[in-house]
């Protein structure tokens, strides 16, 4: 091992000392930059990752929608699942209602599904909370939970339905009855923007309801694993005649502004999250600072012992280095561990507060999500390297720019 | 007689005071053979340490010329090769324990090996630190932490001990034993020597005595 490498690591861990109070401080401030960066990008990640799943989940990869509606449904099906890498279609139609339940009034999205394809494209029975994707015909319906519960209905009540083209014929004077669906099923998908405001019946109910006849809105497709959604669209549309007005969009083109905004938003995070690990840096140059002063005389020393300049800044650059590493490594793990145990902390923390409603309604979701990206986790480690070792050159400099003979007779 | 380890000639130098400059080195001329012992003395601020860091080339005279062993120049490696250098300070690493200091030299050198773990063992044990190894510098006492440096300073086998002031620091008993070491190991290994006293017993031992007065030699015994 060369001597400034030895040196360095001497100065940082000294023989007989438990807690090398300069060391430990160094560590402790860049391996809490890198937890916290760690934890927020991994939440922030986690945020992301939720959403893309809900919509994947909940939109298939890859969406067709037509100029108008999708008179034919069974035979665009048939083309589309001719197309490579396509592994199962199905389609849905979908609108708004009003509903109403012991004279509760809610206005939900509604989405017609063909209960004998829906599971191969979308999982819809992973989100059922109570009741049976099964028990769905044509009289009844799924709520989402806090839809369900914002009118009273459990399983087994009866709410009436009412759509646009009952309020037509209400127009002109004719006499209509809302339907009647019977609640057969809970939803609860957790984002609470979805489970207040969803309710699924099959798509026979939905063309009814809207006087579709046969028409669908759209088709939502699933792709083989490792397909690229992009690829397979464009795939789709070459395989759409012109004049079909078919077109498709992977999930990704669909989100596409959205998913742009919570990727700007991740990155603003880690943005401002690094200026954390600048100032443990500059902390880290301080202490070092300190260090190449204290150590002046032996500085001399090194040069009258047969040291080069380069290898005395060495000695000060690696100690920056080191604390970069073990600083990084020491935060990896406290990052990772708290982002283990977030959820039991988020929940001591709302229980104290009182809170927890209100962060399921303002963040959307009722568990705090994670994903740590290894781009992430890259970067995060090469930042934290840099600029510990960054912190570390500046005292190396002036340590290696010192005279031999003026750091020895230094006081 | 042997080429000299060590030739100044004419040398001289001078610090920078407040607008002038003070003349502290003023024709300075030394030889030093293997195995001979130099004393040099003067009053403070006479330029005896000045004239040890020109000759430990940490400084560069203003002019004159010194050739350390048939050469003019004297790059790091091979001062820490040709030259040993005791300091009235001791100058240890606190972090090492006292066979890591002394094994210093020959770790910047890059030849730690069992054979130069040995030789550090054998020189602790021939100033007396045998059981001290693994003692960490503030656990010695200054004679023995003096004694230490004078082990570093022979480790990589120097032609040449530079000592400045080594008893400086320590009571007269003390003083006493690191000196009788310092020369014993030094015409044991015909080491050359260069010591910076003001204590006139020492520089009786020493072969040859200088006095610098007044930035040059003005007698040599």
């Amino acid at each position: 091992m060369p001597w400034y490498l030895y040196l360095a690591l001497k100065q940082l861990f000294p023989s007989g000392k438990r807690f090398p109070f300069f060391t430990a401080i160094s560590v402790l401030s860049v391996a809490l930059g890198v937890a916290l960066l760690v934890l927020v990008l991994g939440v922030m990640g986690g945020f992301g990752a939720q959403i893309r799943r809900m919509i994947v989940d909940t939109q298939g990869d890859v969406q067709v929608r037509s100029s108008s509606f999708i008179e034919h449904p069974h035979k665009v099906l048939a083309e589309i699942e001719k197309v490579p890498g396509v592994a199962a279609a199905t389609p849905f139609a979908e609108g708004v209602v009003m509903i109403e339940n012991e004279n509760k009034p809610a206005y939900p999205s509604i989405e017609g599904i063909d209960v004998n394809r829906i599971e191969k494209v979308i999982p819809l029975r992973k989100y059922i909370r109570a009741g049976s994707l099964d028990d769905l015909d044509d009289d009844s319906t799924i709520l989402s939970y806090e839809l369900a519960d914002s009118i009273g209905a459990h399983l087994g009540s009866r709410i009436e339905v009412y759509t646009p083209l009952i309020l037509e014929k209400l127009k002109r004077d004719e006499i209509v009855l809302p339907r009647v669906l019977k609640v057969v099923g809970i939803l609860e998908i957790g984002h609470q923007q979805l489970d207040s405001s969803v309710m699924i019946c099959t798509l026979r109910t939905m063309q009814d309801l809207y006087g579709l006849g046969n028409a669908v809105h759209g088709i939502n497709i699933r792709l083989k694993p490792g397909v690229d959604a992009d690829a397979a669209a464009a795939r789709l549309n070459a395989s759409f005649s012109a004049d079909s007005g078919l077109r498709a969009k992977s999930w990704y083109e669909i989100n596409k502004d959205f998913l742009w905004v919570l990727q700007l938003e991740k990155n603003m995070m880690l943005f401002i999250m690094l200026f954390v690990v600048l100032v443990a840096a500059f902390l880290t140059m301080s202490l070092l600072l300190v260090l190449v002063l204290k150590k002046t005389r032996e500085i001399g020393l090194f040069a009258a012992l047969g040291a080069e300049r380069r290898e005395v800044a060495l000695c000060f650059c690696l100690q920056g280095v080191a604390v970069g590493v073990v600083g990084t490594a020491v935060g990896m793990v406290l990052g990772f561990t708290l982002l283990h145990f977030r959820n039991d902390a988020v929940e001591l923390l709302t229980r104290f507060t009182g809170s927890k409603q209100v962060l399921e309604r303002f963040y959307q979701f009722n568990q705090l999500p994670a994903h740590s990206d290894p781009r992430d986790i890259v970067i995060i480690i090469l930042s934290a390297m840099l600029l510990s070792t960054l912190a570390g050159l500046v005292p190396a400099l002036i340590a290696s720019r010192m005279k031999p003979v003026d750091a020895l007779r230094s006081e | 007689m042997a080429d000299p380890i060590i030739s100044a000639r004419a040398l001289f130098k001078s610090f920078p005071s407040g607008d002038r400059r003070i003349e502290v080195l003023r024709g300075v001329d030394l030889d030093v053979s293997a195995g001979e012992s130099v004393s040099i003395r003067g009053e403070s601020g006479s330029g005896k340490s000045t004239l040890l860091n020109l000759f430990a080339a940490l400084d560069a005279p203003d002019s004159g010329e010194i050739v350390w062993d048939g050469s003019a120049t004297l790059a790091p490696r091979r001062r820490g090769a040709l030259i040993g250098i005791v300091f009235q300070s001791f100058y240890l690493v606190p972090e090492l324990d006292a066979r890591a200091n002394v094994l210093m030299p020959s770790r910047i050198a890059g030849k730690v090996d069992r054979e130069s773990r040995a030789r550090a063992d054998a020189l602790l044990a021939k100033v007396g630190l045998a059981e001290r190894l693994h003692h960490l510098p503030n656990q010695l006492s200054g004679g023995e932490r003096q004694r230490v440096a004078l082990a570093r300073a022979l480790m990589n086998r120097p032609k040449l001990i530079l000592a400045d002031e080594p008893t400086g620091n320590l009571d007269e008993h003390t003083g006493e034993a690191v000196m009788e070491l310092l020369l014993g190991l030094c015409a044991e290994t015909s080491t050359a020597l260069v010591l910076v006293t003001h204590n006139a017993v020492h520089a009786a031992r020493t072969s040859r005595r200088v006095r610098l007065h007044d930035g040059r030699f003005v007698a040599v015994e």
